[in-house]
């Protein structure tokens, strides 16, 4: 049985997608059998970030109204060989997802992978909440906003409430990551810490993506930026692919280094 | 010149600002994922201290920072 793994913000546009395929690359370059799930009914987005688009014959409503079946709807990636990707539909009725069907699909994706990679919605709507009741474990993506921030402690506070797991007396593994953090910027003080934003939401870190450029550049291209080997924000998704398979790796200094007075005064 | 007004402590920096904004707002928005036992429990204890005393309210306020949660309670005495 493989484990589901939601990956969710509240807020939009703070890098959910894009944590979503770089994890999805790195845990499938680690050895395992991964899926990626878009779970933004209506919203399409994971099959241009891994590159995929396409390829797309059938969607992840297709296989749950068994108009196809998994493996016709199932993508294999380019490169990462053990990666697969499911897309979301693009209908524009976005509670068209039914509880039972998409327990179904997720059961025999579960039994077929090694990791269940969701990209959840945005907002706290049934569709998250259909990406979350399964789920095993959850990582939540904030950036070191207020906004983000505010929006990530409402999801964790409704995580619990919405798992299957949770109403079982278990409960769901969460971790955050930090995503487009600037050490310039919390250096000199104008930008929220890794540790404030932490010490606020109270939850363990698995991982922080400093702000990186060549991140647009690999959206453009559809390549995700963990295949680029010098990169620091490649190497940040790949530590926190391994530390989610259970390694305790260190984490990347992104502490600003350069300049005497830097230095002197940071 | 934002790190000399740091090193003297002129101006508080953003990022601390933020961090006190987001502390408070949490608080309070942390509190809205109601407790529904709350009206009862407040009926009762109206109850329990109107053996002993006059009341005139009880306040009920719940915090919670995900780690623990904590009612507190507040009694006013009626005067009598």
């Amino acid at each position: 049985m493989g484990t589901i793994i939601t990956v969710t913000s509240g807020k939009g546009g703070v890098g959910k997608s894009t944590t979503t395929a770089n994890l999805a690359v790195g845990l499938a370059n680690l050895g395992k059998k991964v899926v990626a799930v878009d779970f933004d009914i209506g919203l399409r987005n994971l099959d241009m970030i891994l590159g995929l688009e396409n390829r797309i014959v059938y969607d992840v409503v297709d296989v749950m109204e068994e108009r196809c079946n998994l493996a016709q709807a199932l993508i294999n990636d380019k490169k990462a060989k053990s990666l697969y990707f499911l897309p979301a539909s693009q209908t524009n009725d976005k509670d068209i997802l039914e509880r039972e069907k998409v327990k179904k699909l997720l059961l025999s994706l579960k039994e077929q992978f090694d990791i269940v990679l969701l990209d959840s919605p945005a907002g706290i709507e049934s569709g998250f909440e259909h990406s979350i009741f399964l789920a095993d474990r959850a990582l939540i993506v904030s950036t070191p906003d207020v906004s983000s921030v505010r929006d990530a402690d409402r999801v964790i506070g409704i995580i619990d409430a919405k798992s299957e797991k949770a109403k079982n007396g278990e409960e769901v593994e969460k971790h955050v990551i930090i995503n487009r953090i600037k050490p310039e910027m919390v250096a000199a003080g104008n930008m929220l810490s890794t540790e404030d934003v932490l010490s606020i939401l109270a939850l363990p870190l698995i991982g922080v993506i400093p702000d990186d450029e060549d991140i647009i550049g690999s959206t453009n291209t559809g390549d995700p930026i963990i295949n680029k080997e010098k990169s620091i924000a490649a190497e940040s998704y790949r530590r926190i692919s391994r530390r989610i398979l259970g390694e305790e790796i260190e984490f990347l200094d992104l502490k600003v280094k350069k300049g005497f007075f830097k230095r002197l005064f940071s | 010149m934002s790190f000399l007004s740091n090193l003297f402590g002129k101006k508080k920096s953003s990022a601390s600002v933020a961090k006190d904004r987001l502390t408070i707002m949490l608080a309070h928005e942390r509190v809205n994922c109601k407790l529904p036992y709350l009206d009862d429990l407040r009926n009762d204890l109206i109850e329990v201290i109107k053996k002993y005393t006059s009341v005139d309210d009880v306040k009920i306020t719940s915090q919670n920072n995900q780690n623990i949660e904590m009612l507190e309670v507040e009694i006013i005495l009626g005067k009598k």
